[in-house]
């Protein structure tokens, strides 16, 4: 069995980004800033109606504007759209302002029809259809185990909660999109994705291609967290507006259109029923969830499920459980996977019941999770974390903090049950008789640091720096490796890189007879190779990567009483990490899944309206995300588990932070808000002072 | 956005006459820009009036200041006597936008600013404001709408330097067909108070020149509450503006934003306080006359609570410690 270092160089300390400086000078490119010989801009028409029949696209206008040279229908003349924003037509043209004054021109004939927009109204048995053929709200799938009504007879304690989140958008700093070059040869796609392979194999398929003729290259891309694995609609009218125009079309998708028609996380409205002993043991748990998922969960979802069940209960031992879960359709637009898919609704329901259920009992929050928490890795971190937190002398009962601006703290877990490898991950070294050397993996690079982890394992295992490392990433050219999804491509490549390292220094050993390849005779073995380089193939073996993945944070908030102002002044994050490659690239990584975790439970909510059917708030005015004011000092506890392999950390770093942030509003204020996000006004409701409704 | 000509004005008579009857000024274009962008309005002519001579100056009076439309809001936040002669002001600047923005935004431009209302915002619905038949927002999603309105539409004024303006009892001196006009705040959004279309009084071709302060009321402050911290609109604000002698109010005028399509004063309120030892009590009665009136909707009840400790705040804060 292969084995990681006992001692290290690299793995387990700090390494900042082999391309770090590329990306602050510009130099790294983004599919947004491929300038491909004689590109035009791309640009897609949207349904100005949540629900239609579609009788005619006419787009001879659109063609006659002055450097419009394609204009193609995303499906037909006849269609019915079900939700305001899906694709009608493209245009591709040599300007911005031309394809904005094509797509005013293409003439749609549409015959509006009734539908519906919100999760409740839709529920409704007279509602409009959002599917012809299927009820929007399927009867829920019920699962029981154990005997909830007697364990409920047996509690000295029962809470009952509704906790509620809403659709949250994908929003990445990098909007969806493509550059894409369809020639005689086949198509090239430049592609802001999480998965190059998924986006070859959907192009392929669409086009009606060779999958040997589609090459996807993504050098640099600005994010995904699940919304980015497929080709997308807008990739393949790009791919067919190019064929169209025999030029290459770079059609990225604007913030507006982000909001409509990507995927996004689904809402999720729990009814929690929850029971303990007197002595804080959890007895029985019963639960009613569902959420809307849109018009569905949409495709292009690799890395996770976009549907609206969750995992209940969360985390914790309940010996009679009875769940029932459904989704609810909904004119809008469809779900994807989501950072974490389930986890993070699922947490804050859960964490928010455990935390009622707690002040119910008398007990302390943390020592009631304790009791109840199967996962012996959480136990240690919430051991670590509320000592380095100061739970204890910070806790106090709910509510009795004194003045106007209360302060409060909570906590809360997360599970990832992924996190592990995706043994399909191959990769090849050159190495050159001047020593260098370059790793080529199909992966890609989602902004997590995946270069400079192979630098790093490849450092470590030759005995180099990592500077003297050369990494190529992003092409579907290299051997295939996979999508960066569901926390896997840490503990995917990883394993891969320590394959090739093994196998490179074998043959360099065989080739040069030095015994040992490593460090000061790396250069000395590489020089007796010959006049041409050597490959290495290398594959993801067993035994250096493992999962799942978890982890607790705590939270302290401010909460103004008089105006509603949420202010989270301290966040602690104590993940586990198995074996940490770059301490670096994982801190960050927390730290932006703890800023995400803060959107969701302060600041992001899609608004539909159901007078129109619009997404109301489709730009970041009014669709608010953490600013640098909102975000508080974050300070992460690494748990450094080498003796487990590598596992991935992006997913539960984002699961547990708006349980721990509800807890501590609750805390702070004796009361529960049951609703992300918590704004202003929902703290002014729950202290009841917000005055009834005049008109 | 639709096409347009462009023209520079190097003098207001020439600004005039270039913007004609369906033209647009243009200084920091924070708004205008993205209205045009987003087919909200469109322009025949965009007039740039950056180079109109004198409009960038603070001129610092013994009886007022004047603050040209050109100044721009990081000038107001950055000035040092501003933060002493109207605290208020320099408080509501630096709270507007982001540092970018306000690095352009301009005096003129955030008071003509248009309504925020994302449904007037919104490209695809033809709401009241936009000459449809329906306020969507007072039927639907509301959260962020007035508590007080003289007319269907129910969009607020989101200008944070109006409100306090209303509050230092500021004129703005409008040009309107060479004859400069003398407008309080109240005047200068009469008629959005009244008509669904407008958003303020200005007529086209109108331009604001400069803002006169008086300096009679060396207190002032300014306070907001937005969602976030930092980037983003006031759910409601308040600036309070009074002169403080012997612990007693002296001429004190308070007023909101985000809550009514002018800024929220209530003469009632401003009486009460006169003369009176500033303190919770004052302060509370205060804003109950100020927010007696509010007809609360779906959605927007929260901002009652809100303004009530708003206004109790801004004025205490003027006894400030100083």
């Amino acid at each position: 069995m292969p084995s990681w270092p006992a001692e290290t160089k690299y793995i387990s300390h700090a390494t900042t980004r082999i391309d770090g400086p590329a990306k602050v000078t510009g130099r790294a490119r983004y599919s947004s800033d491929i300038q491909e010989n004689g590109w035009l801009y791309g640009m897609i028409l949207r349904s100005k109606w949540p629900t239609a029949k579609i009788t005619d696209i006419n787009l001879d206008k659109a063609l006659q504007i002055p450097g419009i040279k394609a204009a193609v229908l995303a499906r037909d003349k006849n269609m019915t759209v079900r939700y305001y924003g899906e694709e009608l037509a493209a245009v591709a043209g040599t300007t911005k302002q031309a394809c904005l004054d094509a797509l005013r021109a293409i003439e749609v004939t549409a015959e509006a029809l009734p539908f519906v927009v919100r999760e409740n109204d839709a529920k409704k048995p007279d509602a409009p259809r959002v599917w012809e053929n299927a009820p929007n709200y399927p009867a829920p799938r019920a699962r029981d185990h154990g005997d909830v009504d007697t364990a409920f007879g047996q509690c000295a304690a029962v809470i009952e909660g509704f906790y509620s989140a809403p659709v949250q958008i994908h929003n990445p700093m990098e909007t969806m999109g493509n550059t894409v070059s369809w020639t005689d040869d086949g198509v090239t796609a430049w592609s802001s994705t999480q998965g190059i392979s998924s986006v070859r194999d959907g192009l392929a398929g669409s086009l009606r291609l060779d999958q040997s003729k589609v090459r996807v290259i993504t050098e640099y891309m600005g994010g995904g967290f699940g919304a980015k694995f497929g080709a997308g609609v807008e990739g393949v009218l790009a791919a067919k507006l190019s064929k169209e125009a025999k030029a290459p079309v770079r059609l990225m998708l604007t913030r507006f259109d982000q909001a409509l028609a990507v995927g996004n996380r689904p809402s999720s409205f729990q009814k929690i029923k929850m029971g303990a002993a007197a002595d804080g043991t959890l007895l029985a748990f019963e639960a009613e969830n569902y959420g809307t998922a849109g018009i569905g969960a949409g495709g292009d979802s690799g890395g996770g499920g976009g549907g609206a069940d969750i995992p209940m209960p969360y985390l914790y031992k309940v010996p009679n459980t009875r769940v029932k879960q459904s989704a609810v359709a909904v004119n809008a637009g469809s779900a994807r996977a989501f950072r974490a898919p389930g986890n993070p609704p699922a947490s804050f329901g859960m964490e928010s019941a455990m935390d009622d259920l707690a002040v119910k009992l008398g007990m302390d929050p943390l020592e009631f999770r304790l009791k109840n928490d199967p996962n012996k890795i959480r136990q240690h971190e919430y051991a670590l974390g509320a000592e380095k937190f100061g739970w204890k002398q910070k806790y106090q009962k709910p509510g009795s903090s004194p003045g106007v601006v209360k302060t409060g703290i909570g906590c809360a877990g997360a599970a990832w049950p992924a996190g592990g490898p995706s043994r399909n991950t191959n990769g090849e070294a050159q190495i050159n008789p001047d020593g260098s050397i370059e790793f080529r993996l199909g992966v890609q690079d989602i902004g997590t640091g995946t270069r400079t982890v192979i630098a790093v394992v490849a450092a470590e295992m030759l005995g180099l720096k990592p500077e003297q490392i050369t990494v190529k990433v992003g092409d579907t050219r290299f051997p295939p490796g996979p999508g960066s999804g569901g926390s896997t491509t840490c503990a995917s490549i990883s394993p891969t890189v320590y394959d090739i390292c093994t196998k490179a220094l074998e043959q360099l050993q065989t080739l040069s007879g030095i015994a040992d390849a490593r460090g000061e005779n790396w250069f000395k073995a590489c020089k007796k190779i010959g006049i041409n380089p050597i490959t290495v193939h290398g594959q993801w073996i067993e035994g250096l990567s493992t999962n799942p993945a978890g982890g607790v944070q705590f939270a302290e908030v401010d909460v103004d009483t008089e105006t509603g102002l949420v202010t989270v002044k301290k966040m602690l994050g104590v993940h586990d990490c198995g074996l940490i490659i770059d301490t670096l690239t994982l801190e960050s990584q927390i730290n932006g899944g703890i800023i995400m975790g803060m959107g969701y439970a302060l600041y992001e909510e899609r608004v539909m309206d159901d007078l129109s059917g619009v997404v109301l708030n489709p730009n970041f005015e009014t669709y608010k995300l953490p600013g640098i004011a909102d975000v508080p000092e974050i300070e992460v506890i690494l748990v450094n588990m080498p003796e487990r392999g590598v596992i991935g950390i992006g997913e539960p770093a984002t699961v547990p932070t708006a349980g721990a942030i509800a807890n501590a509003v609750a805390n702070a204020i004796g009361v529960r808000v049951g609703s992300l996000p918590i704004t202003p006004a929902k703290i002014l409701a729950a202290l009841g002072k917000v005055p009834p409704a005049t008109a | 956005m639709n096409a347009f000509q462009y023209a520079t004005a190097h003098s207001t008579g020439s600004a005039r006459e270039l913007v004609g009857d369906k033209g647009a000024y243009l200084a920091g274009g924070n708004d205008l820009l993205g209205l045009l962008k987003d087919y909200l309005i469109s322009t025949d002519t965009l007039v740039n009036i950056k180079s109109l001579p004198g409009l960038g100056k603070i001129e610092r009076g013994s009886k007022s200041w004047t603050l040209g439309a050109l100044v721009t809001v990081a000038h107001i936040e950055n000035d040092a006597d501003i933060k002493k002669a109207f605290p208020g002001l320099h408080e509501a600047a630096s709270e507007i936008a982001s540092l970018q923005i306000r690095n352009v935004a301009t005096v003129g431009g955030n008071l003509a600013q248009h309504s925020r209302c994302w449904y007037f915002r919104h490209r695809d619905i033809q709401c009241l404001k936009k000459h449809g038949g329906l306020c969507y927002a007072r039927n639907s999603e509301n959260r962020y709408h007035s508590l007080f309105t003289g007319n269907d539409c129910i969009s607020p004024v989101v200008s944070s330097l109006a409100t306090t303006f209303a509050a230092l009892d500021a004129t703005a001196i409008v040009l309107r067909d060479g004859k400069e006009l003398r407008w309080s705040m109240a005047d200068l959004y009469a008629d959005a108070w009244k008509n669904p279309y407008a958003h303020n009084s200005l007529q086209p071709g109108d331009l604001i020149l400069r803002v006169e302060i008086p300096t009679s009321r060396s207190r002032s402050a300014y306070m907001q509450v937005s969602d976030k911290h930092t980037f983003d609109w006031a759910l409601v604000s308040c600036a309070a503006a009074a002169e403080l002698t012997d612990g007693k109010l002296k001429s004190p005028r308070v007023a909101l934003g985000s809550i009514s399509p002018k800024p929220h004063e209530v003469a009632e309120a401003n009486e009460f306080l006169d003369g009176k030892v500033l303190d919770d009590a004052t302060a509370t009665r205060a804003a109950d006359l100020i927010l007696r009136d509010a007809k609360p909707l779906e959605f927007n009840g929260y901002k009652v609570p809100m303004a009530h400790a708003l206004i109790r705040r801004t004025l205490l804060k003027l006894k400030g410690d100083v």
